[in-house]
């Protein structure tokens, strides 16, 4: 590394040098569009959320003047923010621990060869093909106490669910999200998972089983070991997506009742969109934003180790 | 029974708790969509409907205006397809053939670009289409789309490039093809594959949107179809849950077809490039 690097300063390397790189430079112009696109949708919204987080703003998006740290006083003075907060944490943790305890065995089944196994995938990936918006919708019928056909199926089987709302309670409210939020988490994950399954090389299995072990010891001495690299990317990702649904929560309960639902996310956008208040919506975003950071630099950090075991 | 049957058996079985829960809902969304009004509000409720009937899908496109709903969706995830496979070939391009100064840096961009949520930044995202007089502008929702959905794309496309073998390009050149032709003749024929199942990926990604399209477009003749849905459980007097179920039938059933017949690509595409 620092031998090429004097290399490139000396005059006769650089000589040398010069016609390749600018034909290099010239190569930006392939990736140019799509920088210039996402700095424009995603980079410019940043700079406005940050902003803003700072001022004092009106309901009518007129900036009034400057807040300082003022929003930020506001938000974590604020009980439902606290409350949220906390619920973020029970959501996000419940939902992605939920989705790796399914996902894992699922997938280890997927990858099995079984007969109409492309079926099976097929069924079990669906929830990812549908809107997280509809997918809710549709749960909130399935839930509901007077005609849902969850109590129908419940009364059925003889168990004394006739008419119980499950949405009016915030417990088993959030616990039906919850599972929900698994649901539609599972197809992603097992979708990684599988791809990691499929780069274990057979040869592995074969020497072990000539070794004399069980398929029981090669699960656990070969593919779970094999597969952390797969599942810590699976569960950052996760917590990322998780952290960021607002669809399920929003259509089911809308944060009710009484914001026993409700979770930064949700918390965040009523603040803009239903009281007005966008300069504390913004520094609520921040807030996210940090936390999600912590997040993403855990994540990259584990991709590079990776990049460079491999 | 042969042994592979049994064990069969044995791989469905345990996999049907999940695909039962996966299922239920689908089944509810049938058997209600199909019902008339007074099936669902009667005291004994039964799965199946009394019989085939198709009204609730004509009271939605007569006099629900879904139609249109369905036609926004449509105009924008073709149009988010279009810009973000436009901006998205290029880069991939450029990631797996060409040397380029800053490849892991753009890397690394494109995957912050991943890590940030449109709904965290919505009020930002507001204020952008705002300033640029683009609220109740569907093109403001083909372009947010793109943005989020291209980083995807690209990872997808590049993948697939990989697989292609470099000696086809530089035989071309070989024979006296320029390097743009032998791009256009070569390369790209042999990644149709890939470029369509990137295109329907993201296409069924921006289908299935809804807090940016919640949020950008107010006027409720703008709305796309999964908006559009769930504004109906709010806005009628009672929840007319069999028109409702009927449109989720409606915005469901294509794309999940789309998506069932691209999935076996989606983790072969997944493993190679969005993970690594």
């Amino acid at each position: 590394m620092q031998a090429t690097q004097t290399n490139d300063l000396a005059p006769s390397g650089r000589r040398a040098r010069k016609p390749r790189e600018s034909r290099n430079l010239s190569n930006l112009v392939f990736i140019l569009p799509s920088i210039a696109l996402s700095l424009t949708i995603i980079g410019y919204p940043i700079f406005e959320v940050l902003r803003m987080a700072v001022m004092d703003v009106n309901r009518f998006g007129k900036i009034r003047g400057f807040e300082g740290f003022g929003n930020f006083i506001k938000i974590f003075s604020d009980p439902v923010f606290i409350q949220s907060s906390w619920q973020t944490l029970i959501w996000t943790v419940s939902v992605v621990g939920g989705t790796v305890l399914v996902a894992v065995p699922v997938a280890i089944v997927l990858n099995e060869d079984f007969h109409g196994r492309s079926i099976a995938r097929t069924i079990i990936l669906l929830p990812w093909a549908v809107s997280l918006a509809m997918t809710a919708l549709v749960w909130r019928f399935v839930v509901n106490g007077d005609f849902g056909t969850l109590n129908l199926a419940l009364t059925q089987l003889g168990l004394p669910f006739n008419n119980h709302p499950w949405l009016a309670d915030a417990q088993s409210a959030f616990a039906i999200e919850i599972l929900v939020g698994i649901l539609v988490s599972v197809p992603f994950t097992v979708t990684i998972i599988l791809g990691g399954l499929t780069s274990i090389p057979v040869t592995l299995y074969e020497a072990a089983a000539m070794d004399g072990a069980t398929r029981w010891q090669s699960l656990r001495r070969i593919t779970l070991p094999m597969l952390s690299p797969f599942l810590q990317i699976a569960i950052v990702l996760n917590v990322i997506y998780v952290f960021n649904s607002f669809p399920i929560i929003w259509i089911m309960t809308n944060g009710g009742p009484a914001n026993g639902t409700d979770i930064l996310i949700t918390y965040v956008y009523k603040q803009a969109f239903a009281f007005g208040k966008l300069d504390v919506a913004a520094a609520g975003s921040v807030v996210m934003f940090l936390m999600l950071l912590c997040f993403s630099v855990l994540y990259l950090f584990m991709t590079r180790n990776r990049s460079t075991d491999g | 029974m042969s042994s592979k049957a049994k064990f069969s058996l044995l791989c469905w079985g345990a996999l049907m708790p999940l695909m039962v829960v996966i299922l239920f809902p689908y089944a509810t969304m049938l058997s209600t969509a199909l019902k008339r009004k007074d099936e669902i509000f009667q005291f004994e409720i039964s799965w199946l409907p009394d019989g085939l009937y198709l009204g609730n899908f004509v009271e939605l496109f007569v006099n629900r205006g879904f139609g249109q709903a369905i036609f926004n969706s449509i105009y924008i995830s073709v149009g988010a397809t279009l810009v973000s496979l436009l901006v998205a070939l290029p880069a991939a391009y450029a990631l797996s053939r060409l040397k380029l100064p800053g490849k892991s840096t753009f890397r690394t961009y494109l995957l912050i670009t991943q890590m940030i949520s449109p709904i965290v930044l919505i009020v930002g995202l507001f204020r952008l289409f705002a300033y640029l007089g683009m609220i109740n502008d569907l093109n403001a929702l083909v372009f947010a789309h793109s943005a989020f959905y291209m980083a995807f794309a690209v990872w997808m496309l590049q993948s697939y490039f990989d697989t292609i073998p470099k000696d086809l390009e530089e035989a071309a050149w070989m024979d006296g093809a320029s390097r743009f032709a032998s791009f256009r003749r070569v390369f790209l024929p042999l990644c149709l594959p890939g470029i369509a199942v990137t295109s329907l990926f993201t296409f069924v990604n921006s289908w299935n949107e809804y807090a940016m399209a919640l949020t950008i477009l107010r006027d409720g003749s703008l709305q796309t179809a999964p908006v559009r849905i769930a504004f109906l459980t709010g806005t009628l007097y009672e929840t007319e849950w069999n028109i409702i179920m009927a449109a989720t039938l409606i915005a469901t059933l294509p794309v999940a077809i789309v998506f069932a017949s691209i999935q076996s690509y989606l983790i072969r595409g997944l493993s190679l490039g969005g993970v690594k």
